[in-house]
């Protein structure tokens, strides 16, 4: 049986009374998975994506990381282990170049500048981008900065990534270089998506959420293919089945 | 290209100017540090009528400008709105102080005109030798040599954070510039009725960019301390260029070297 390591149990959130984003998920993430959170606009999924990892406290229910419960006095140690990779890549480089960005985190949990060097070098290995060590932020293109955005999190070493739509803003090459990337790690992903074709290259399960609750948790194929309940949730099936479907 | 994005590029250009593998650039942080507030010091301590001695605090820039192999056009051009400030600053010396000090023949110079060169030139080898210490050194670096020195870390942090957030500032700026003049042909500038929710909307989309920004940091580990870059050793040529230029602006302090110079000539 595989190690839990996300356990999220009634969890409710929201930013103003009356009015909840999230009501009572729950669901269980062990070490192998590869989950797609899925859904239309508003529906909860960043929302979700960063109460995990700590950037609203004031839920109700319970997020539990690796056992450690998520509250104020746990952020240090739960933002070890969870790696978050936000949206807008812009929001997530604020360095000068890209050694001083993806130093960043090794720097502030105190490591020595030789291990520093070999966790950057180590991370920009990972999504091959060691060419682009030394270059400035802002010269980097949208997908050198999604996979910039990747190292920053890896040389921190997480057991979990999250990811906030990573394949916006990607033209094809970048965006399959991105699943490649992704299908190489062996932590537990969390993708956030409205990109259907890229939830199911880099996941095998799916959570479908609408007004948020958890409408459905499974098989990455089996929801992903299932037409009727994708549309009843304002989705539509991924381009490779309805192409497929569209042909025969 | 607009005014904004033109100041968005300079912001880009010190930046890469900065980062260039110059041997000005290798020097360490906290040496160049010291030395620019040490020669704006003495910059400023010379006397009121002491032009000469003061022309020839001139050599610390020069040299970095030859060394860093900086232009000293670009230089003059991107403080073109700074220097003629500086320069204003002793423009009413020439009224108040008619005393003649120099007199060739029938052209005289008063104490006034003199003091106003001097305060002019002091302004300008300030203001030089600040530019040749961002040309050659990323903010990062100045920040770390500033935490070496003990200054207090939300000073330092503030500093930081105020240069990155400038950028997202006139980023967010330039957007809604932008989105403003494509809906608004032949309209120079923005509308005075705009003006209010115009700043409404740069101050929340700052505030929205910002909080993100604090957020990634928050969630790579920033507790307040910023580590503003590789730590660098402090080698012997360090320590070889910080007491050369130590005593080379405490020589051209103490003597007028430039008038020792000069009668060798006659």
């Amino acid at each position: 049986m595989s190690h839990i390591h996300i356990e999220v149990k009634d969890l409710s959130f929201a930013y103003e009374e009356k009015h909840p984003v999230l009501q009572e998920v729950s669901f269980l993430a062990g070490e192998h998975d590869a989950i797609g959170l899925i859904g239309a606009n508003g529906v909860g999924k960043s929302t979700l994506l960063k109460l995990l990892v700590g950037l609203q406290t004031d839920f109700e229910g319970s997020i539990r990381v690796e056992e450690i419960p998520v509250q104020k006095e746990t952020l240090t140690q739960i933002r070890q282990k969870i790696g978050y990779v936000f949206q807008d890549s812009d929001s997530q480089l604020f360095m000068s170049n890209v050694y001083d960005d993806v130093a960043f985190a090794p720097r502030n949990y105190g490591l020595p500048e030789p291990e520093v060097d070999r966790r950057v070098m180590q991370a920009l290995e990972m999504v091959q981008i060691t060419h682009l060590k030394d270059k400035p932020i802002y010269k980097l293109s949208g997908g050198e900065k999604k996979l910039c955005s990747i190292a920053t999190i890896l040389s921190m070493t997480p057991d979990i990534i999250l990811m906030d739509e990573p394949s916006v803003a990607l033209d094809p090459k970048n965006r399959r270089n991105l699943i490649h990337i992704l299908n190489g790690f062996e932590h537990l992903k969390i993708i956030a998506s409205h990109d259907l074709d890229f939830i199911l290259d880099t996941c095998n399960r799916v959570i479908l959420m609408d007004q948020g609750r958890i409408v459905k948790d499974g098989k990455a194929e089996e929801i992903l293919s299932d037409q009727g309940l994708l549309e009843a949730h304002s989705l539509e099936l991924p381009l490779c089945y309805g192409s497929r479907h569209h042909v025969l | 290209m607009s005014k904004i994005s033109r100041a968005i590029r300079e912001i880009q250009t010190m930046e890469e100017l900065a980062q260039r593998d110059q041997w000005v650039n290798r020097i360490h942080p906290l040496v160049k540090l010291f030395l620019t507030v040490f020669y704006i010091a003495v910059v400023v301590s010379f006397p009121k009528y002491q032009l000469t001695g003061l022309l020839g605090m001139m050599i610390y820039p020069l040299f970095l400008f030859e060394m860093g192999e900086l232009s000293v056009r670009e230089a003059l051009h991107r403080l073109r709105i700074v220097l003629p400030l500086v320069c204003v600053a002793g423009i009413f010396n020439p009224f108040f102080d008619r005393e003649i000090l120099i007199c060739w023949g029938s052209f005289a110079i008063s104490g006034g005109v003199i003091s106003m060169v001097t305060l002019m030139l002091k302004g300008i080898f300030t203001v030089l030798a600040t530019y040749l210490l961002i040309a050659s050194t990323s903010i990062e670096s100045i920040c770390y040599a500033m935490r070496l020195i003990h200054i207090p870390k939300v000073f330092v942090t503030q500093i930081l954070l105020i240069y990155r957030y400038i950028t997202v500032l006139l980023k967010e700026t330039d957007r809604m510039m932008q989105a403003y003049a494509l809906r608004a042909p032949g309209q120079k500038g923005v509308h005075v009725k705009a003006w209010g929710s115009m700043m409404g909307q740069l101050l929340l989309r700052s505030m929205d960019r910002a909080e993100e920004l604090y957020e990634s940091m928050c969630l790579r580990g920033y507790h307040g301390e910023f580590y503003c870059g590789k730590s660098v050793g402090f080698l012997g040529k360090d320590l070889a260029f910080l007491l050369i230029w130590t005593a080379v602006i405490l020589i051209f302090r103490l003597f007028p070297v430039l008038e020792y110079v000069g009668s060798l000539f006659v």
